[in-house]
């Protein structure tokens, strides 16, 4: 099997399915069974369809290149059954789809060229150029790592989860629907018609899109992508569009993300210009002069070049400052780079609801739960960080800490205010921006498999604990935790499922035997961050930081649980109306609680003796060469205090242990500190409410920071457009006004002057030829005798004439 | 006192009678009589042809004129003679414009009839020489001109005359366009005085 | 000045034909009868035959030749064919508006009038 051919068509396969369902929705939606129901189907069964593509595709992958790799021990590998046959591992097999093998692959290493921990397998190419001046290139490509498989599986698995489920929340949708949260100005409330065609349809390209980003094989493309994923973001939070809110959700998630995006712009300007190229990885072009395949360098291998792979100031970079007229290239070189990986990670910013930018998340959750969750828990907010970790290699150690430090920064402000947080949605919605700091985090202080991980686990237990919350907000229609409360009793299937997902989440596990899969990611994050303080003294109180996240996540998520499912029902009215939800809608939560349990275990597959999980294998393959596989840290150029651990020294047992240990006891004592308020009722919240009031109002209000941005940006922008439309109204206008009032005098004075000299003028003519006609009619009597005598006048005026000026000459 | 100009009072007759029935046409309103004046008068034109020579047009002024055409509108004269059409009066205003005019007309006429010299009259009347055959008017149809020998003498002598020849120069196109034209006179004054098939008010 | 005993010249002739001529004249514009106007053609043709003839003759001359010669009778001779080609062709349109119009009044012949 040549996954160099078969892995892009499957992925590509599995990429357009979901396209196709949604241009067969948006064409005969509403005519696709009755008010559109079939068009449920027919997006389910694309996404489907494109999962197991996937997971095919993650078979062939592992068969070719196994599941474990321990970059140590190369003779480890020597048994597994599934090793490849290592003639095709050849370069340039074929001139389109090349494949790149680590090019250090040396001396005893050559057979092993994929499993060298220098090196690392992935294929690229294009299928499609869609334009070219120039140097610039445009096309549709993909570059397929394990990471991309893996992101394929995770995001199809849960969008198929999501599809199931939604066809369940979203039955409403199918007739008429009367929205009580819309009134109309005659007091009436909305009635419009049933939109389940369209959820269904943007469900469908927003599956489109993400799978876009993940595969995409250049800057540009994803983009692209990234900017369509954007859209749908946009299209799905503003579902009920009718609803002030979510409108208001929608724009300020798609304004919010422009933000980030202009960064993001700025990143791809300073590589591409610098670089001279779009693709990831290394491609293999036709020279067209000598007619043989060359490879031509990507970002990546630009940037780090082999055998070493250490982070370099690439060459063009150095041009580029050499065309600035700086003196030393190679540092203001370094800045470009440093620019360009800070502009990168702007619009995973923006895209991730990081610190800045986060603002727009909690309310993106205006839109339906299934959009919640799949979209802003799971996959598209996920999408900044998969960039993040796509784009490793250009950070400088600078860019890191800056990465390191905003993760640090979002995990905490959100963390803290999801704990006053009472919309169920809402706590959701802050503990993913927090959980998105953690990854970030993560990536920031160099652990990037423990970053991906924290991904992955994430969106399993992410989007598990959204469809639970959605399923309690169907049954009880309301999102206020405060009118929840014993819903246990009602819909157990619901409450034990999220308990998995409250688990998962605060990392809960046995230490050092086995936990849920948040217990795995959570562990490796917190170990690469003791790490990362041990060679940076200075930035590693964000450990702490971290470590104070955890035990807050665990608060809060327990706080959510004991307040819907466990005690009194607090509104007797809507518990005597809940009822546990349809099938439809609780077998993808088993499915996944399943998978939010288990996806990070350290399970052994054919008696491979590697330790850890599948899953940390199968991303290590992904891990970036030159990453994680240093001894000792990296340091930064401009900043030599800044220094990136390998990911290798978290591995160690004392740190692993300590990490361990610390992120168990900071999510016990989480966990305790909930049952003891909300479980127990041992303490009162409301005391604590009334003991810091100030503390409360700040973190009840989100520490202010939509009233910062209101303050900031929003305010003077309404105040700017004050004062243009007074300018527009005031000064402006009146001098159209005045120059219109002045044409329209001029124009009065013009037409009378037309009036009376040039038409008169013409009239007059007019008239007189007229008048002259007239009187020369009168002339013509009809009479012959008339005619006779004019005849004859004529002939005596002529005489008369000609002899009063020829004179006597006649005569003579 | 010279004795009396036989060839001037008869003239004078004849002149007096053209110039007075003339005028009779003219004054008189009755359309019956204006055509016997108007007899008289071109008969009376006629005399004064054959006393200026011209026998020939003479003798077709009586016969075309006063035998054919002035039969023809005694003719018409009699086809519409009834009643109120014999005499139609006219406005005593359009009288007095005509006279005026008229008048005008004829005083600058005769004043230049009487300024030119060369048309005064020669000091002593020529013999009359008598040429009563028409055969000079047939030959100067033809293109030969009996009054013009010496030109075309000349012009025979010396080439370069010949430009505009004034010596042999006949009628023999127009008279035969005149005479097609005569033709389709006749042809026309039938076709116009054919009776009408009438679609009035019989079949109406 | 006898015009008994002295000889006749062209302006005697001409002063006749002005005569006929303005006779003619007068003749259309005053009569109201269609006949009565092709009449004053006559005579307006007849006036200025008068002059062709006397023009032309050998008899009536101071000078040595006459000053037209053969072809003013010859003019007057192709005027004499047009007056009777005429007069066919006007007593022809007479008889014509006559028949339609039931009267041969020319002031009545105003259908062209704008």
């Amino acid at each position: 099997m040549d996954l160099a051919s078969t892995l892009p068509t499957l992925l590509g396969a599995a990429w357009l399915l979901p396209l196709a369902s949604f241009v067969i929705v948006w064409l005969f939606g509403p005519r696709l069974g009755h008010a559109g129901k079939h068009a449920g189907y027919v997006a389910t069964g694309a996404i489907l369809g494109s999962f197991v593509l996937a997971l095919i595709a993650l078979l062939s992958w592992t068969g070719k290149h196994g599941v474990f790799v321990e970059a140590h021990h190369d003779e480890s590998h020597a048994g597994a059954p599934t090793a490849p046959p290592r003639s095709e591992s050849s370069p340039s097999k074929s001139p389109v789809q090349f494949r790149l093998v680590a090019a250090a692959a040396e001396g005893e290493h050559a057979d092993y060229a994929h499993y060298d921990h220098e090196g690392k397998a992935y294929y690229t190419g294009d299928w499609y150029t869609l334009a070219k001046f120039g140097k610039l290139q445009l096309t549709i490509g993909y570059y397929i790592d394990s990471l991309t498989v893996v992101m394929f599986c995770m995001v199809t698995l849960i969008a198929s989860c999501i599809h199931f489920y939604a066809q369940g929340y979203m039955h409403d949708e199918l007739h008429d629907v009367e929205d009580h949260e819309v009134t109309l100005s005659d007091g009436h409330h909305l009635h419009r018609r049933g939109r389940y065609h369209r959820f269904f349809q943007y469900l469908s390209l927003f599956c489109f899109s993400m799978l876009g980003v993940v595969l995409s094989g250049n800057m540009a493309m994803t983009f692209v992508f990234w900017e369509l994923v954007g859209v749908c973001s946009y299209f799905l939070i503003g579902f009920y569009i009718e609803r002030k809110s979510a409108s208001t959700a929608a724009n300020k998630a798609f304004i919010v993300n422009r933000v980030g995006d202009f960064g993001m712009l700025i990143g791809m300007m300073a590589l591409w210009s610098s670089l001279g190229t779009f693709n990831f990885g290394d491609m293999a072009v036709e020279d067209a002069a000598s007619g043989e395949t060359r490879s031509q360098a990507g970002i990546f291998s630009q940037v780090r070049p082999g055998p070493s792979h250490e982070l370099v100031v690439p060459e063009g970079m150095k041009q580029a400052a050499a065309a600035t007229g700086s003196e030393d290239t190679e540092r203001c070189g370094y800045w470009l780079l440093v620019i360009a990986g800070v502009g990168i990670f702007c619009g995973c910013v923006g895209k991730s609801a990081q610190f800045p930018l986060h603002t727009w998340l909690p309310d993106a959750m205006e839109g339906p739960t299934p959009v919640s969750a799949l979209v802003h828990s799971a996959t598209m907010v996920a999408a900044g960080v998969y960039l993040a970790g796509r784009f490793y290699p250009v950070f400088a150690p600078e860019a890191l800490l800056v990465i390191a430090v905003i993760g640090c920064i979002t995990l905490f402000i959100a963390a803290t205010i999801a704990i006053t947080a009472v919309d169920i949605k809402r706590v959701l919605a802050y503990s993913t921006v927090s959980q998105l700091g953690y990854m970030m985090f993560a990536l920031g202080v160099g652990g990037w498999v423990a970053g991906m991980m924290h991904l992955v686990t994430h969106a399993f237990f992410k989007s598990l604990l959204f469809m639970c919350s959605g399923s309690v907000i169907h049954a009880v229609h309301t999102n206020d935790m405060t009118k929840m409360g014993g819903l246990r009793k009602k819909m157990p299937w619901t409450a034990y499922t999220m308990l998995v997902g409250c688990l998962a989440i605060a990392g809960a596990g046995i230490p050092f035997l086995v936990g849920f899969s948040g217990y795995y990611s959570k562990d490796a994050i917190i170990a690469q961050a003791i790490a990362y303080k041990e060679v940076n003294p200075l930035w590693g109180v964000t450990l702490f930081v971290a470590a104070g996240g955890a035990a807050t996540t665990a608060f809060y998520m327990f706080r959510l649980w004991y307040m819907t499912f466990s005690g009194q029902p607090r509104d007797a009215h809507k518990y005597d109306h809940a009822h546990e939800s349809p099938k439809v809608m609780y077998y993808p939560l088993v499915v996944l609680s399943v998978f939010a349990i288990a996806v990070a275990w350290p399970i052994t597959i054919v008696g491979d003796a590697a330790e850890g999980s599948p899953l940390v294998h199968l991303l290590n393959q992904a891990v970036p060469d030159g990453v994680g596989s240093m001894e000792g840290a990296v340091r930064g150029t401009l900043a030599a205090s800044v220094a990136i651990p390998s990911e290798h020294a978290s591995h160690v047992d004392a740190i692993h242990s300590a990490a361990t240990m610390l992120a168990f006891s900071t999510a016990l004592g989480g966990f305790l500190l909930a049952t003891l308020f909300y479980g127990w009722k041992y303490l009162d919240p409301a005391e604590v409410r009334n003991q810091f009031p100030q503390v409360y109002r700040f973190l009840w209000n989100k520490w202010w920071f939509d009233e910062l941005y209101d303050a900031l940006f929003v305010k003077p922008a309404h105040l700017l457009a004050a004062v243009a439309a007074w300018l527009d109204k005031n000064v402006l206008d009146r001098i159209i006004d005045g120059s219109a009032k002045v044409t329209l005098v001029a124009s009065r004075y013009d037409d009378w002057f037309d009036r009376l000299f040039v038409d008169g003028l013409v009239n007059w003519f007019g008239r007189w030829t007229y008048g002259v006609g007239l009187a020369f009619r009168r002339l013509q009597t009809g009479s012959v005798r008339q005619y006779a005598m004019f005849v004859v006048l004529g002939t005596v005026v002529l005489f008369f004439l000609l002899s009063l000026f020829l004179g006597t000459a006649v005569g003579r | 006192m010279d004795s009396i100009n036989v060839h001037s009072l008869l003239f004078l007759l004849f002149a007096a009678v053209a110039c007075a029935f003339a005028v009779a046409v003219v004054v008189t309103s009755n359309v019956v009589r204006m055509a016997f004046y108007l007899v008289v008068s071109l008969g009376a034109t006629a005399g004064l042809y054959f006393l200026a020579g011209a026998d020939f047009v003479g003798a077709m002024q009586l016969m075309i004129y006063v035998g054919g055409t002035l039969v023809l509108l005694v003719f018409g004269v009699m086809l519409t003679a009834q009643g109120p059409f014999i005499s139609m009066r006219t406005r005593a205003g359009e009288w007095i414009i005509a006279a005026v005019v008229g008048s005008s007309l004829l005083g600058l006429l005769l004043s230049t009839a009487f300024r030119v010299d060369a048309w005064k009259p020669p000091a002593e009347a020529r013999e009359q020489t008598a040429s009563v055959t028409s055969s000079r008017l047939g030959g100067g149809l033809l293109g030969y001109r009996v009054d013009r020998m010496e030109q075309a003498a000349a012009e025979q002598a010396d080439p370069t005359l010949a430009k505009n020849s004034q010596g042999m120069s006949g009628y023999l196109m127009p008279f035969e366009v005149i005479s097609v034209h005569l033709l389709v006179v006749l042809i026309a004054a039938a076709y116009l005085a054919r009776p009408k098939k009438r679609v009035g008010p019989r079949e109406a | 000045m006898n015009l008994l005993t002295e000889p006749i010249g062209i302006s005697h002739y001409l002063a006749v034909g002005a005569v006929m001529f303005v006779a003619g004249a007068v003749c259309m514009a005053t009569k109201r009868n269609a006949l009565g106007i092709l009449m004053g053609i006559e005579l307006v043709l007849n006036g200025a035959n008068v002059n062709f003839v006397a023009f032309s003759s050998e008899y009536l001359r101071s000078g040595p030749r006459a000053s037209l010669g053969l072809d003013g009778q010859l003019i007057a001779l192709f005027v004499i064919v047009l007056a009777a080609a005429e007069a066919a062709v006007a007593l022809a349109i007479a008889l014509n508006f006559y028949n339609n119009h039931a009267t041969i009044d020319v002031d009545r012949a105003d259908d062209l009038k704008g």
